[in-house]
Order: structure tokens, then sequence, then C-alpha cells
């Protein structure tokens, strides 16, 4: 049996709905915890709340990305980047204060070569798929994301990168259960024990990980 | 015509589900909505294949029949699903069995909780009017739609601790 843990989660006040709410939802469907990771613009206007949380820093160039890796390494449990552009997922795989690189498949291209691939690797950086784009895209927008991620899936599995599956939601109705997002990770040609490993695993060695950090700090 | 012999039938599987929306919805309009959803993301050939329909829908939760080998295909084709007609909506599976008996005895005979129109302006955490309650869960009209419109939903979600003046 499984812990599923979802670490791509927006909620209130960028998403629709409160953590609370979330959670409520998130622990029917199956997960046995959330992590709100904010969008960096909006983490000053985001609540203090009981449940973990983490930061998804939005930077247009490297030199900003590492500004705010720096400011947000020590307040958030979680680090991740918001991806698309290939400059910054290059410069997010090479920094090993960054835990989870989101969606790098959101520019012009898939994102991710066997360079990047090897640096995240080395810098223990997780590749975060998020498969919302099945439910919100249409149909020649989602083939062509669905053909990038099926690459950096490829280069994943032959370089070991660690993956991490997310929903992205902003809001209870983009939630899906843990076995509805395996199922759609198979059509990304994961198999059953790499979906697990991507939905339970991974998630909570990087919270597990960062926790310990900060024990050890204090 | 004589009736194939049991063991050169098809294998069903039945897979519950429960719908979450924002408006409610008729069993023709998720019926249409997985059948599009599902040729957007296989194609007609493999659609053909799942031997896909609809068993049962009573508004909030349903049966649908596939194949035993197309499972996971289901599965995502009812987590693909999220608009009908300009409303958001959530599938949810619950689970999947052999026999629509098994299946309604096992998935479809919990209840469910009533939603409850109400009308409250609330200020925390966000200043609009409550419309819904279902159970814990309360469903705000904000004043301000940036929110809303980011998330394309109609409603701020909150659960009835997040406001103490509604306790």
């Amino acid at each position: 049996m499984y812990n599923y843990v979802d670490i791509g989660i927006h909620a209130f006040p960028e998403g629709a709905d409160t953590v609370k709410r979330l959670n409520y939802v998130a622990n029917q469907l199956g997960f046995s915890q959330i992590v709100a990771t904010i969008h960096s613009p909006y983490w000053s206007q985001f609540p203090d709340s009981s449940l973990s949380t983490g930061v998804e820093i939005l930077a247009s160039t490297v030199r900003e990305l590492r500004k705010q890796i720096a400011v947000f390494r020590d307040t958030s449990t979680i680090v991740s980047v918001h991806g698309g552009d290939e400059r910054i997922n290059r410069a997010a795989c090479k920094d090993d204060r960054v835990d989870v690189l989101m969606h790098p498949e959101r520019g012009k291209h898939s994102g991710i070569n066997q360079v990047t691939a090897k640096l995240a690797v080395k810098n223990e950086v997780a590749l975060g798929f998020c498969v919302d784009y099945f439910w919100k895209k249409e149909e020649r927008e989602r083939s062509r994301l669905l053909a990038f991620q099926r690459r950096n899936v490829y280069l994943c599995q032959k370089f070991g990168a660690s993956v991490v599956v997310t929903s992205n939601a902003y809001s209870y109705l983009d939630l899906r259960a843990p076995r509805q997002l395996k199922a759609l990770a198979r059509l990304l040609h994961f198999s059953d024990r790499e979906a697990d490993i991507a939905l339970s695993e991974t998630p909570l060695s990087i919270m597990k990980k960062r926790g310990l950090k900060k024990e050890v700090g204090t | 015509m004589k009736p194939l012999s049991p063991t050169l039938r098809d294998n069903y599987r039945y897979v519950a589900f429960r719908l979450s929306f924002e408006d409610p919805l008729n069993a023709y309009e998720i019926e249409t909505a997985i059948a599009k959803t599902a040729r957007s993301l296989f194609g007609d050939v493999g659609v053909s294949e799942f031997s896909l329909r609809v068993v049962t829908f009573d508004g909030t939760k349903g049966l649908v029949r596939c194949d035993y080998r197309h499972v996971s295909e289901v599965l995502a084709i009812l987590a693909s699903i999220g608009k009908i007609r300009n409303n958001r909506v959530c599938v949810t599976t619950i689970g999947t069995s052999g026999t629509i008996q098994a299946a309604i005895e096992k998935y479809l005979q919990t209840e469910e909780k009533i939603r409850r129109i109400i009308s409250s302006y609330v200020t925390v955490p966000v200043s609009g009017k409550a419309v819904r309650i279902c159970g814990k869960e309360i469903d705000i009209v904000p004043e301000d739609r940036k929110t809303v419109d980011r998330a394309d939903v109609q409603f701020i979600g909150i659960m009835i601790d997040d406001n103490e003046r509604l306790i």
C-alpha cells in the first residue's frame, strides 16, 4: 500500500479553493497528504497553514531564478521551479537547492535534453510531470504536450532521473484520484511501478530530505 | 439468432464513478462527454476496442461498462473530462467490478451528502456571497473574480472551519 502525495497544488489565493478544502477532497480521493506549492508572486498573500507548503519559483531570467532560490530555500519546505524556458530548465537542474522542476515541456520544445537530464540526476532534482492538460487543453495542444512528455519520460528512464506526477490543481475540480493519475501516467509510457514511485516514494523522499535538512540546521 | 455460449461472450468490467460539478448534468450529457473524450484521446479505432457504454447515472454517481483489458484506458478517459457545456466537472472513479450487481452493492449504495442553497455574506477568507453548503464544504461567489477566472471555476471553495463565523 502506497502513501500517495500530490506536491503540485495551488491553493487560495492563487487557486480557487483553500488548503483545507483541497486537503479534505484529496483525502477522500485516496491521497495521504498534499503539498500546496504557491507560485512565488503569490507567496506573500498566502496565509499561514499547518499543512506542508512549498513554493514554485516563477522567473524570467536565470539570474532572477538564482536570487529567488536563495530567498525561498530557507523559508519553504519544497522549492520547485516553474519550467518551460530551456535556460530556466537547465539552470534549475544545475542547482542542488531545487527539489522539483515542474512541467519543463511547457515551452516551444520538450525542454529536456540528455545534458539537462544528467544534471538533474547529479543534483537530485526531480522532474515534475503535470497531467492537467488532459482536462484543460484542447486536442491539438494536448497531443503536442503528450509527445513532449513522452520524450522526457524516455530521457528520465534512460538516465535514471527522479520523476513526480502531479495534477497541478487550481481547484478541487482539478484533483484526480491516484488511480486515475496512474492511468494517465501509463499513457506517458510509465510502468505501473514507476507511476507508483512518482506519486508516492519520490515526493515523500523529497519532503523527508528537506525536513531532515531543516532539523540539522537548527 | 442463437445466443453465444458463455465462454465466447465478451468479458466486461464495470467502473463506478462519481461526478463533482458546478451545475447539475443529465445522463445524456455525461454519456456524450465520455464518448467525445474517448474519441479525442484514442480515436475511433481505439474506442471500438473498449466496448464503452454508460450503464447507469443518477446525477452524481454512475457505472461505465468496458472491456476487461482496457480498464486503465477508461480510467484515463474519465480523468480527462474537465468541462461539459462550459460547466467545470470532475469525474472520479470509485472502483471497478466484474458484475453490475456487485458494482452497485459495493460502490453506488452509499448516501451522498445533500447540497443546500444558502445566502450569507462573508468576508473571510474572501468577500462574497456564500451560496451553497454540502457537509462542511461551502462555495462562495466572490466579489473580485480574478481568482475564479484564473482557476476557470465559478466559486471559491472553503471549509466551514475556514470561516469561524459560519460554524
